[in-house]
C-alpha cells in the first residue's frame, strides 16, 4: 500500500462519513419537523448565505484550529493528552495578566509579549503532565483530565476573587483589555478577527515542524513505534515531554486569541469546551495540520448552521450536535476504512508484484 | 467407513481458499491442500506465503473470504478452535500456550478436567492422573505429569503441547514450525514421536521452512508461494533444490561460499559482563569474549539463554549490571543508545517488526534513522528532504529492496524486503562492528542468500561481525568461531572447523557439556 493511496482512502472515508452523518441528520429533520426543507436549507446554506454568517463560521473556527493543532501534535506522538482545555485556560489567563498588568510598552511589543506569555503558560502547564508521564509513567489521560480541573477551578477562583474587575457587576471577569491590544476585525461587513492569520500561520508552522524538521521526524517516529525510535537512539521520553509542551503552547494560544479576538477580557468559563472540541477536530483531521484547518472550518460550519436553523425553522440547534456526534462515530469506525481498503484490493485481484502480498506471520 | 479410495483416504481437502484481511492484505489467493489419512504432510513456503493464515482458517480462527473445506468428505467450516477440536483437529502452536505455574497434568486437562460428584462439581484428580499417566505411556513421550511446566525444557514443553492435543482426541495434528526452538537432539526426539504417532494412525500437517526436515520426515509436500499452492508432490520424488526453487520461484544457492578469514585487531571485547532480564532475574553471567575485525563470531544457543540480553547490553538498550564492554578504545557501558549508534556500530535487531523497523512509516523514514541527524542532510533548521529521498533511493537500489517507491509503507513489504531495508540502513554506516541478531528469521530463501552474502562481504572488508542466531545451520555456515550460551553463561568458544558437528554444539546448548574455560576467566 502506497502512502498516497492510504491518504486518499483516509480522506475519502472522512468525507464519506461527513456526508453520511449529514444525511442521517436530514432523516431526523424529516421525522421531527413540519417544515423540513426550510430547516435543511437554513442548515446547509445559512452559514454561507452572507458575509456576516460566513465570518461567524471563521471566527468560531479560529480557536478550534489552535486546539485541533495542539491535539494533533500530541496524538502524533502517541500521547493521549486530554489537557488542551486546561492548558487553554492557563495560557489565556497568563496572556490576560500580561495584557492588563504590563504597561508602558508600545503595542507592537505588547501584543507579541501577551502571546508569548500565553504560550509560556500553556507550555509550562502541559509540561507537568509530560514530566509525570516520562518520569513516573503516569497515564496521561488521567493526569491531563485531572489537571484540567486544577486549571479551570484555579483560574476561576482567581478571576472571581483576586483579579476581578471591580466594575464588572455580577460578572466574573477581569478588566477590559486596552482597545489597541485587541485583534482587529478585517472590516465592518466581514468581521473576521485577525486571529485567522495567526491560525493559518500556526497551521503552516506545525506542518513544517512535523514534516520538515528533525524534532518532527522524531516525534512522529516515537508516536508510531517508540521501540524503533529508542533503538535508533532517539531520547523517546524527552520527545514525549516536548510534544506535550508544544501542544500546551498551541492550546495557550487558542485561549489568548479567543480572548483578544472575541471577548476583549478574561471571562470565567470562556472556553466552553474548545479544548475538547479540539480532540474531535484532530480525529477528523487524522492529526494532519492541513486537515485540522479544514475540519475546524467544517465543525464551525455545522455549529453556525445549527444556530441559523434554530432561528429560521422549528428544528433546534441540538441537531447540529447530533450530526457532530454521528460524524465522530463514523470516523472512529475503523472498520469502514478496512472495508474500503479490502474492496479496493479485491477489485484489483490481478496480482501486481511483490509487496502487495504480505500475509501476516505469527 | 464409506468413501475408501483405492490406496489412501482423503482426510482433509481445502479448495481454492482465498483470504483478504480488512487491512487489504491478500494472504491466501487460491490455496489447495489435500491431506491423506495417516501421512505426514509438510506445508512449506516462505514467510508470507500464507501458511499460517491457511492453518488459522482451517482451525476456525479466521473465516476465509471464499473457498471450501472438506473434512472426512463433508463440507465444514469450523466456528472456532473449540469446534475444530471437537471434530478431531489439534494444533501445536509455534509459541507455547501453557500456564507456567501449573503442572504438566494440569496443563493438559485445562478446560476439560475430569469431573465427579453432583453436576460435576468437583475435579476428579485420581482419574486425571490415571488418564495422563496412561496417555504419556501410550505415546512414549517421556514426561513427569506432576512437574511444574516452568521447570521444563523447551523440548519437554512441546511434548506437553502435543499431549494437550492428543488428550482432546485430535486425529489430525498441525505442528506449526515445531523445530524452530529445538536443539538438534530435541528435534530428533520430536521426529521419533511424530513417526510413532503416524504409526498409530494419526495424521500430521507439518509446517516448516527447513528443507532438510521436510526431506527427512514428510511423506508428501505442498509448496505455497505468494498465497497460492504451487505444487503438491511425494517427498521421495523431489529434492531440496526443487522445493526451494518452487518456494522462491527461481534457482537458489543454498550453500554460503566464503574465503579463509583474515582476522585483524580486536574490535569488540567483553569482560565479565552480567545483566538481568526484564523481571530482574540474572540473564547474563560473567560473559567474556573478543571479536576481531574480519571474523564472524557466532553465538549459538537455545533461545532465551541470554542472547537477547547480550545484544541489548552491547547496543545500550539494556544496562549491564557488571563488567565491561570495550569497542575499539571505548567502554560502551554507560553510554546512551544514540552515542553507541553513532560509533559505527551496525545492529540488525532480532525483532524486525517492532524494533528494527517502523511498519507504519515509509521506507524512506525507515532508512534515514541515522543520517537525518547529520549536518549534511540539513538545510538550515530543516531536513533536506531531497537529499534524504536520494539516499533512500540509492539504498533501495543497492540492497535490492523491491518496492514501488520510497514512499511505500514499510509494513507492506514482505519479510525479506523489510529485512533488506534494515540491513541497508545498518550497512550504510560502514560499520566496524556489525551485530546481526536472527538476521534471517522469517525471511524467504532468496533473501537469506542475499543477507548471508552481505554479512560475509562485510567480514571480508574487515568488519567484526557478532552473529546471533537460533538456526544452528546458519551459525555453522557463517561463523569463524562459535560461542555457545547456556543459561546466561558462555559455556564454550569453539573454532568452526570441518570436524565440528551440530551434535557437538548441541551438547553445549543443552548444558550437557561445558568447556574448561575457568583458566581464562580468572
Amino acid at each position: 500500500m502506497n502512502q498516497k493511496r492510504a491518504v486518499f482512502l483516509d480522506v475519502a472515508g472522512i468525507v464519506g462519513s461527513a456526508v453520511l452523518a449529514i444525511v442521517c441528520g436530514f432523516v431526523i429533520i424529516l421525522l421531527v419537523s413540519d417544515q423540513p426543507f426550510q430547516a435543511i436549507s437554513s442548515f446547509l446554506a445559512g452559514p454561507l448565505s452572507n458575509a456576516f454568517h460566513l465570518s461567524t463560521v471563521i471566527n468560531k473556527a479560529i480557536p478550534l484550529v489552535f486546539t485541533g493543532l495542539a491535539l494533533a501534535v500530541v496524538f502524533q506522538a502517541n500521547v493521549f493528552s486530554m489537557g488542551a482545555e486546561g492548558q487553554l485556560y492557563v495560557g489565556g489567563f497568563a496572556g490576560a495578566l500580561a495584557a492588563l498588568y504590563v504597561t508602558g510598552i508600545p503595542v507592537w511589543l505588547h501584543v507579541p509579549l501577551i502571546l508569548l506569555c500565553a504560550i509560556a503558560g500553556g507550555v509550562l502547564f502541559g509540561a507537568i503532565a509530560g514530566v509525570l508521564k516520562a518520569r513516573w509513567d503516569a497515564n496521561e489521560v488521567v493526569t491531563t483530565l485531572m489537571l484540567n480541573y486544577v486549571a479551570i477551578i484555579m483560574t476561576s477562583y482567581l478571576v472571581n476573587n483576586v483579579f476581578k474587575d471591580p466594575a464588572s457587576g455580577g460578572y466574573a471577569r477581569m478588566a477590559f483589555f486596552d482597545r489597541d491590544l485587541l485583534l482587529p476585525k478585517l472590516s465592518g461587513t466581514f468581521p473576521v478577527h485577525a486571529g485567522i492569520f495567526l491560525a493559518v500561520a500556526a497551521v503552516i508552522l506545525v506542518y513544517v515542524l512535523l514534516y520538515k524538521t528533525k524534532i518532527g521526524y522524531e516525534l512522529r517516529l516515537v508516536g508510531k513505534n517508540d521501540k524503533f525510535a529508542r533503538y535508533g537512539g532517539i531520547l523517546t521520553k524527552r520527545v514525549v515531554v516536548v510534544s506535550v509542551m508544544i501542544s500546551g503552547g498551541l492550546a495557550g494560544l487558542a485561549g489568548i486569541v479567543e480572548l483578544l479576538g472575541v471577548h476583549g477580557t478574561y471571562k470565567d468559563n470562556f472556553s466552553v469546551g474548545l479544548g475538547f472540541d479540539g480532540i474531535i477536530i484532530a480525529l477528523l483531521a487524522r492529526n494532519h495540520p492541513i486537515g485540522v484547518l479544514l475540519s475546524a472550518l467544517f465543525y464551525a460550519y455545522l455549529q453556525v448552521g445549527g444556530q441559523i436553523m434554530q432561528a429560521e425553522s422549528d428544528v433546534s440547534r441540538e441537531l447540529a450536535i447530533i450530526i457532530q456526534v454521528l460524524l465522530v462515530l463514523f470516523v472512529s469506525a475503523q472498520a469502514v476504512f478496512g472495508y474500503l481498503k479490502q474492496r479496493a484490493i479485491l477489485r484489483q485481484r490481478k496480482p501486481s508484484g511483490e509487496g502487495k502480498v504480505n500475509a501476516d506471520v505469527v | 467407513m464409506a468413501g475408501v479410495c483405492d490406496t489412501m483416504t482423503v482426510l482433509l481437502q481445502m479448495k481454492d481458499i482465498h483470504k483478504v484481511y480488512p487491512n487489504g492484505t491478500a494472504a491466501n489467493r487460491g490455496v489447495d491442500l489435500e491431506v491423506h489419512e495417516g501421512e505426514i504432510h509438510a506445508l512449506v513456503g516462505e514467510n508470507g506465503a500464507g501458511k499460517s493464515t491457511l492453518m488459522k482458517i482451517l482451525f476456525g480462527l479466521e473465516a476465509p473470504t471464499s473457498g471450501t473445506i472438506l473434512y472426512k468428505g463433508e463440507p465444514v467450516r469450523f466456528k472456532g478452535p473449540r469446534d475444530a477440536i471437537r471434530h478431531g483437529l489439534g494444533m501445536v502452536h509455534q509459541h507455547f500456550m501453557l500456564v507456567p505455574s501449573l503442572t504438566v497434568s494440569e496443563n493438559i486437562v485445562l478446560g476439560d478436567e475430569p469431573r465427579k460428584g453432583w453436576f460435576g462439581l468437583f475435579r476428579d484428580r485420581d482419574k486425571e492422573w490415571k488418564d495422563i499417566a496412561e496417555l504419556i505411556r501410550k505415546f512414549g513421550l517421556k514426561l513427569d505429569p506432576h512437574a511444574v511446566v516452568d521447570t521444563l525444557s523447551v523440548g519437554q514443553k512441546q511434548r506437553v503441547e502435543i499431549l494437550k492435543v492428543l488428550y482432546r482426541g485430535a486425529k489430525l495434528i498441525i505442528l506449526d514450525e515445531p523445530t524452530a526452538v529445538l536443539t538438534p537432539q530435541e528435534t530428533d526426539e520430536l521426529f521419533h514421536s511424530i513417526k510413532s504417532l503416524v504409526a498409530q494412525g494419526y495424521t500430521i500437517i507439518f509446517i516448516t521452512h527447513k528443507l532438510r526436515e521436510v526431506m527427512e520426515i514428510s511423506d508428501r509436500i505442498t509448496v505455497l508461494r505468494a498465497g497460492r499452492t504451487v505444487r503438491t508432490m511425494l517427498t521421495k520424488d523431489t529434492t531440496k533444490e526443487e522445493i526451494s526453487r518452487l518456494m522462491v520461484g527461481r534457482d537458489v544457492l543454498l550453500r554460503v561460499e566464503k574465503q579463509e578469514r583474515q582476522p585483524g585487531d580486536v574490535v569488540l571485547s567483553l569482560r565479565h559482563v552480567s545483566a538481568t532480564d526484564d523481571k530482574g532475574v540474572p540473564a547474563l553471567k560473567d560473559v567474556s569474549f573478543d571479536v576481531r575485525g574480519g571474523e564472524v563470531f557466532g553465538i549459538a544457543g537455545v533461545e532465551g539463554n541470554g542472547q537477547t540480553e547480550l545484544v541489548e547490553v552491547i547496543t545500550g538498550l539494556r544496562k549491564a549490571t557488571g563488567g565491561e564492554v570495550r569497542y575499539l578504545n571505548e567502554n560502551l557501558v554507560g553510554k546512551s543508545i544514540g552515542e553507541i549508534r553513532s560509533l559505527n556500530i551496525g545492529h540488525i535487531p532480532e525483532d524486525r517488526q517492532t524494533t528494527g523497523a517502523c511498519l507504519t512509516s515509509t521506507i524512506e523514514e525507515n532508512l534515514v534513522l541515522d543520517i537525518y541527524r547529520l549536518p549534511a542532510y540539513k538545510r538550515g533548521p530543516f531536513l533536506n528532504r531531497k537529499k534524504l529521498k536520494e539516499f533512500a533511493r540509492t539504498m533501495m537500489k543497492t540492497y535490492d529492496v523491491r518496492a514501488a517507491s520510497e514512499e511505500q509503507l514499510a509494513g507492506s513489504l514482505s519479510g525479506g524486503n523489510l529485512q533488506k531495508v534494515v540491513i541497508a540502513r545498518e550497512m550504510a554506516k560502514n560499520p566496524k562492528l556489525l551485530i546481526a541478531s536472527q538476521p534471517t528469521r522469517g525471511v524467504d530463501i532468496g533473501a537469506i542468500e542475499f543477507i548471508h552474502r552481505e554479512i560475509i562481504k562485510k567480514r571480508d572488508e574487515g568488519t567484526a561481525v557478532l552473529l546471533v542466531s537460533a538456526e544452528l545451520s546458519e551459525i555453522m555456515s557463517l561463523s569463524d568461531r562459535i560461542g555457545v550460551l547456556y543459561n546466561g553463561e558462555l559455556v564454550a568458544v569453539l573454532d568452526n572447523t570441518d570436524e565440528l558437528t551440530e551434535q557437538e554444539i548441541g551438547y553445549y546448548m543443552l548444558g550437557i557439556k561445558k568447556a574448561e574455560k575457568e583458566a581464562t576467566a580468572g
